[in-house]
């Protein structure tokens, strides 16, 4: 009995991001008022967890859920990250800032911050200034956990770059919500778990590529029935990028440059059925949206990542690697694995 | 399931969901369009059969779901079925009297016991019983049990009686110097006192002189008997076991309560304990705890300690935030378009998902069962209406035209009219509204009468299930 205890013990330090495990026990306070998610993920990953730091930048309805699932769950800390101030806009779907803090001075991140800390006085939140494209190395290692959203696919892949170069192991995530549509990246780079099965734990191992990598391989090479979503969103961030706009700084009036993108990006991937691969019809709600978010689509993307975070946080449990499609409209939610398969 | 019936009778759209830990699902019920809740049932939770928690555990769990079960009977159950007879004695030995069965034997002999034999009048006293208990419960019932069933019994099939899952079980020593032994007997001393209204003494938490209260009590030896009746059947659901003569049993038990009744203490009642598992001092998991470990040495199976044990017998849903989250979500996309109307089948969503996998799962939800008779057909949403004051001959007239041969009818769960009792012959000329408001006690609406249920038997003698009635009949 103790040997095994010894050995799940050693492999579990292995697994997962390897944070610092000194051998402090969880505080009765904390005891009593995790009772119920311990009974699901056990004492060690709730340990875990409270030593556990979180960066989110770019504060949507998405995020707005998922911060509040991570700070629930009992995350040491969590650094958010937005100076945009808040807007009428923002209002429709993240249900941390209320109306009276339109135009009130403060920042997005500010607001977001004061109304999470009364989700759980034990977790410390604060707000970080300044650009996270600016920020060094330095930086993000204070971190276990980075989220982006709410930025270019140029800023996004360059912050994971950031994160993929430290020497600590770092979970990288992407998330957007646009329409009642949402998409989800996971980076977790060459990652160990313990995996359950129905008599014992195993450990397993996944390869996680960089999100410049996924988005770079070519589409034929794509499994045929890929969410048409992946695709709608490349030609979207093309757009954006293209066009200097801000993320989801579209209108319907941009269908026909978009239309136009979406052929040049096809024929450039030999892809001759465009309307098969990327819908028109897609395009047009998506961009009709721009920053629009549909809130019980926030509320589901933030669940399903909040568990992802959790997840990679404890080493328990299989991670979802490395995309995530929701759509309203087909009421469909589905893993992608969007990655070179090994060699040999 | 109520709520489901609820639905079903008011034609109201039912959004079904729930989670345990990581999982979720969400299930739309659509009048007309969807099946109803009801009509495909869950795999029924697996609950180990009775006399595997009573008589063959093999793991931790049975132990504990029988320790608890111990428990709500010895310091709750029987305490309050005490203080029911102390409250009104004449009525509740009429109503053992009526039921006359097995089970109020046993319950009789249990209220006695308490008022009699094992009746506390000093802290001393619950050491007494609790010792005694432990002999019972750890030793004499393992020795009858192996007395019975000995280690190489044979089953009518030839096999091994004690082949796996069912493992031997050996009888405990009682030692006071065993810890374990020990708090077993403080902490059913303790609650035993409590039940009585006893007051615990100081010298009670020390160890040393607790236990040679303990080791005072005399234990008496123990003779296992020859054709004690043992349940082994899996299926079964009581573990009384009725005899021939369980109306005489029952008078005497009730002559020898009374008697007990008058020598006691006058407005004596006992103090029922409710299980309370988060209470570190109530001594409460300390017992169960107690129980479910020495129960798990008699059969060799591991012990746990008692944040565990309050985990599994507390009976707790896990429960996160982030699933939770998910099912709404998901839930309020599918009220949207309730809402906005108009929608088939195909566009609703039922989902399940485990997002400890990760695992997404989502289906269109299925239609209704939709039965068939001559040119009409019908699901479980389908209302027949008539419009009229009728009499139940009338109405059965009314279903014999659609070529239903209906042989009983029900409001509720009231059965109206059956063609099998010679009684109910009398009601076939009564007003429908009027037989239900005798039979069934409803009070009916102004001009709808609740739904009539039929059952009923088609053109060639097979059963049928119709819709239900509603007669307007004002």
């Amino acid at each position: 009995m103790e040997h095994d205890d010894c050995k799940n013990n050693i492999v579990h330090r292995l697994s997962g991001l390897r944070i610092d495990m000194d051998e402090e026990e969880l505080t009765a306070q904390e005891t009593a008022l995790y009772d119920r998610q311990i009974r699901v993920w056990g004492v060690d990953a709730q340990k875990r967890l409270s030593r556990a730091h979180v960066l989110i930048s770019g504060l949507s309805g998405a995020t707005a859920e998922l911060c509040k699932n991570i700070v629930l769950a009992g995350v040491g800390s969590l650094t958010l990250v937005d100076p945009r101030p808040v807007t009428e806009d923002a209002c429709n779907a993240n249900f941390l800032i209320l109306p009276e803090n339109i135009n009130g001075g403060r920042s997005l991140a500010d607001v977001c911050c004061e109304s999470l800390k009364d989700f759980n006085p034990m977790v410390r939140v604060s707000a970080e200034k300044g650009d996270l494209m600016q920020s060094d190395g330095e930086f993000f290692n204070k971190f276990d956990v980075v989220v982006i959203s709410c930025c270019s696919s140029k800023a996004k892949k360059l912050i994971n770059e950031k994160c993929r170069k430290r020497s600590r192991r770092m979970a990288f995530y992407t998330v957007e919500c646009r329409d009642s549509c949402g998409e989800i990246f996971v980076d977790l780079q060459n990652y160990t778990y313990m995996q359950k099965s129905s008599d014992d734990t195993a450990e397993c191992q996944l390869d996680f590529p960089s999100l410049e990598e996924a988005i770079s391989i070519p589409w034929m090479d794509l499994p045929r029935k890929v969410s048409k979503l992946f695709f709608a969103m490349r030609v979207l961030d093309m757009f954006e990028s293209s066009k200097e706009r801000n993320p989801g700084e579209t209108s319907i009036s941009d269908l026909p440059e978009i239309l136009k993108l979406r052929e040049e990006m096809c024929n450039a991937q030999s892809v001759k059925d465009y309307d098969s691969l990327v819908p028109q019809s897609l395009l047009e709600r998506l961009l009709a949206a721009g920053t629009k978010e549909h809130p019980p689509v926030c509320a589901i993307l933030g669940g399903i990542l909040g568990q992802e975070v959790i997840k990679a946080i404890s080493g328990k449990g299989g991670p979802l690697k490395n995309f995530f499609y929701f759509d309203a409209a087909d009421g469909k939610g589905v893993i992608e694995d969007i990655s070179k398969p090994h060699a040999g | 399931m109520y709520i489901d019936s609820r639905c079903l009778y008011f034609q109201k759209p039912l959004l079904e969901s729930g989670t345990l830990g990581a999982k979720c699902n969400t299930q739309m019920v659509i009048p007309h369009l969807t099946e109803n809740y009801g009509a495909s049932r869950d795999p029924p939770e697996k609950q180990a059969p009775m006399c595997t928690v009573h008589s063959f555990p093999h793991n931790i769990d049975h132990c504990l779901t029988w320790a608890r079960s111990e428990f709500e009977g010895l310091l709750e159950k029987t305490p309050t079925e005490v203080n029911t007879f102390l409250s009104n004695p004449s009525a509740y030995a009429a109503a053992m009297r009526n039921a006359g069965d097995a089970q109020a034997r046993d319950q009789l002999e249990r209220v006695l016991e308490c008022l009699d034999k094992d009746r506390c009048e000093t802290f001393q006293d619950c050491i007494t019983w609790a010792r005694l208990k432990f002999e019972d419960y750890f030793s004499n019932r393992v020795k009858q049990l192996t007395f019975t069933f000995p280690e190489d019994s044979i089953t009518s099939s030839g096999a091994p009686f004690w082949s796996a899952p069912k493992r031997f079980p050996r009888p405990l020593q009682f030692a006071s110097s065993d810890p374990s032994h020990l708090n077993f007997i403080l902490a059913g001393s303790i609650l035993r006192a409590d039940v009585f209204g006893i007051p615990i003494p100081d010298w009670a938490k020390n160890p040393k002189k607790f236990a040679a209260a303990v080791d005072k009590v005399l234990v008496p030896e123990f003779q296992p008997k020859q054709g004690v009746k043992i349940v082994t059947d899996e299926k079964a659901t009581s573990l009384s076991t009725a005899s021939i003569d369980d109306t005489a049993m029952i008078e005497n038990l009730i002559a020898r309560l009374e008697d007990c009744a008058k020598k006691l203490p006058p407005g004596f009642r006992m103090k029922p304990i409710q299980f309370e598992k988060d209470d570190d001092t109530n001594y409460h998991m300390d017992f169960i705890a107690g129980l479910a470990n020495m129960r798990a040495r008699n059969y060799s199976i591991p012990e746990v300690d008692k944040l565990k044990a309050k985990f599994i017998a507390g009976r707790i849903i896990p429960a996160i935030a982030t699933s939770t989250a998910m099912a709404t979500g998901l839930v309020c996309l599918e009220l949207y378009k309730i809402l906005a109307g108009g929608h088939k089948l195909e566009d609703y969503r039922n989902t399940f998902a485990n997002l400890a996998l990760p695992l997404f799962s989502m289906a269109e939800p299925v239609p209704p069962k939709t039965i068939k008779h001559r040119d009409m057909s019908w699901t479980v949403w389908d209302r027949w209406t008539i419009h009229g004051n009728i009499t139940l001959r009338e109405l059965l007239e009314w279903l014999k035209q659609k070529g239903l041969h209906a042989y009983s009818i029900s409001c509720g769960t009231s059965l109206l009219y059956n063609s099998m009792f010679p009684r109910h012959k009398d009601r076939l000329d009564k007003y429908s509204v009027d037989v239900a408001k005798e039979v069934a006690k409803v009070t009916c609406p102004r001009t709808v009468a609740p739904g009539r249920r039929g059952g009923a038997e088609d053109d060639e003698d097979n059963d049928i299930d119709i819709p239900l009635v509603s007669i307007y009949f004002r």
